[in-house]
């Protein structure tokens, strides 16, 4: 039973490692692409420094300028990092592709999961490090560098999340034409609910109270906000949040796949 | 003149017709980006809902800006579709179907694509204008006009990145860069930027002309905002024009014609 657990586990590491190497081929599509990050990281710090100026106050609902910009930063990263899964599922059930993953060793799912993680991790990096030089430069360093093992680990969870939402979105393809309007009203509740644009910190109160509550914060807010105040408790609270709302997504994912591979009709081949 | 425009309405009737071949998608599309925006502008309610003002601007200026950006964005790209697209058509050799017609090159491979989502963009932005409650007949003449002016510029920036193609090769992941620029740089109060960044988003990445001048002209009429306004949108057309014909002498493919389906 532990082997076959083991066994499961290097297939899907092999075949996100394939990925990893196949992003690293073309570095400078990586660089390109985090022009975003900075695009992003500029407007934001503009914003945010006029607001801050306009209040006249140094913390609003607790944080300061530079936690705002380096929660900003995460948030950013997490979001601009993370692959499209939607789109390439929907793909591969429109164009009758799933065919020849279904009859594979290996789950179309967790397939496509370690894809994507494949596909984000090294964007994930190049983000990260060119986010966090401007947010240094611009106000200095973190609050709390401690903080930056466990908020990975956050990240990867919030990635799972965010895998099995947008899973939910591509599989939608077996009964709808199209999922792309899904895919962007989904991508526009994480930014707004998941506080990508702004913290739910700074949400009136009885919103706050609804957001936060949601899976949406679990896959941003509560990793980046975890980043700049960083302690075990806050941890603890935000991992056992993310477990949870992955159970739930992980059994509604499950029985969508599984009814839609039921009705799967595909001709020739 | 009036032969292309026949020509451009034969285009956008055709494009119509196909997108109603699967009706349902159209409309999930139309309605969707509807929504879409109207969830994002959500940020700026809860913005304005704590911080009142941010450097002049509240949320009814948001509404006027958001109004004449995602109009003319959505008009751009449902009537001109291909703009997004013209790198990829020149790199992989697809302008030879247009080639080999006789019709205007330019004018033809940009309308012969409309993107659905363009027109819930369009119907959001004027629903937006519709919700800052401006009705006097001076007001939407000039967003309209507003409106026409900002396609102008957005349409136009993206021939002149994208016509890069024809010397770089492959611009499709510069130009999406720059387009994502344009768009986003114009979703924020113009007053935010100072000194060099002002003075790019006034040229270099002319964001300021889809969305802050033209909005500042919609609120309220001054000669010089509409100067600005007609000598961005139509130097920015010529330009676009002399660059597209520049690079079309460098044209050169695989004899890639085929049958456009």
């Amino acid at each position: 039973m532990q082997n076959k657990l083991v066994a499961a586990c290097q297939k899907y590491l092999a075949i996100f490692k394939i990925q990893i190497i196949n992003s690293a081929a073309y570095p400078l599509d990586l660089a390109t692409r985090s022009i975003t990050m900075i695009l992003f990281m500029y407007i934001f710090a503009s914003l945010w420094d006029a607001t801050y100026r306009a209040m006249g106050q140094t913390a609003i609902a607790g944080l300061s300028l530079r936690d705002t910009l380096w929660y900003l930063m995460i948030a950013e990263t997490i979001v601009l990092s993370k692959p499209r899964l939607a789109h390439t599922i929907a793909e591969s059930v429109k164009d009758g592709s799933i065919a020849y993953l279904l009859n594979k060793p290996y789950n179309f799912l967790l397939y496509h999961f370690s894809v994507a993680f494949g596909d984000g991790t090294l964007r994930l990096v190049f983000n990260a490090i060119i986010g966090g030089a401007m947010v240094w430069l611009m106000v200095g360093p973190p609050p709390d560098m401690i903080g930056v093992p466990f908020v990975l680990v956050a990240i990867a969870f919030a990635w799972l999340l965010d895998c099995a939402f947008t899973a939910l979105v591509g599989l939608t393809a077996f009964i709808t034409e199209d999922v792309a309007a899904f895919d962007w009203i989904y991508s526009k509740l994480v930014l707004i609910l998941g506080g990508t644009l702004i913290p739910l910190d700074f949400f009136p109160a009885w919103l706050r109270e609804i957001v936060t509550a949601l899976p949406f914060a679990y896959t941003v807010y509560a990793p980046a906000r975890f980043f700049v105040a960083p302690d075990l408790a806050r941890f603890a609270m935000l991992i056992a949040g993310q477990l949870v709302w992955l159970a739930i997504l992980a059994l509604i994912l499950l029985f969508v796949f599984q009814r839609g591979v039921t009705r799967l009709t595909i001709n020739g081949g | 003149m009036q032969r292309e425009l026949t020509f451009l309405i034969a285009l956008w009737k055709a494009n119509l017709l196909a997108a109603m071949e699967y009706r349902a998608a159209f409309i999930s599309q139309v309605i969707g980006m509807m929504l879409n925006n109207a969830v994002y502008f959500i940020f700026w309610i809860i913005f304005f809902e704590r911080f009142q003002q941010v450097r002049g601007w509240s949320l009814g200026d948001m509404f006027f800006l958001f109004g004449v950006v995602a109009a003319s964005f959505g008009a751009g790209v449902y009537l001109f579709g291909n703009v997004l697209d013209l790198a990829n058509v020149i790199a992989n050799g697809r302008l030879d179907y247009y080639l080999a017609l006789p019709r205007p090159v330019l004018l033809h491979v940009l309308a012969s694509r409309s993107i659905s989502s363009g027109l819930g963009d369009f119907t959001y932005g004027v629903l937006s204008f519709v919700i800052a409650r401006q009705f006097s007949p001076d007001i939407i003449a000039r967003f309209v006009l507003g409106v026409i002016l900002a396609t102008i510029v957005f349409v136009a920036f993206l021939i002149l990145v994208e016509s890069l193609a024809f010397w770089i090769g492959n611009a499709a992941l510069l130009s999406q860069q720059a387009s994502n620029a344009l768009v986003t740089f114009s979703l924020y109060p113009i007053t935010l930027f100072e000194g060099n960044a002002r003075l790019i988003l006034f040229t270099l990445i002319p964001a300021a002309f889809i969305g802050a001048v033209p909005a500042e002209f919609i609120r309220s009429f001054s000669w010089t905002t509409l100067a600005q306004l007609l000598i961005a949108a139509f130097g920015l057309l010529a330009l676009a024009l002399i660059v597209f014909r520049r690079g079309l002498r460098r044209y050169e493919s695989g004899s890639a014609i085929q049958v456009q389906m």
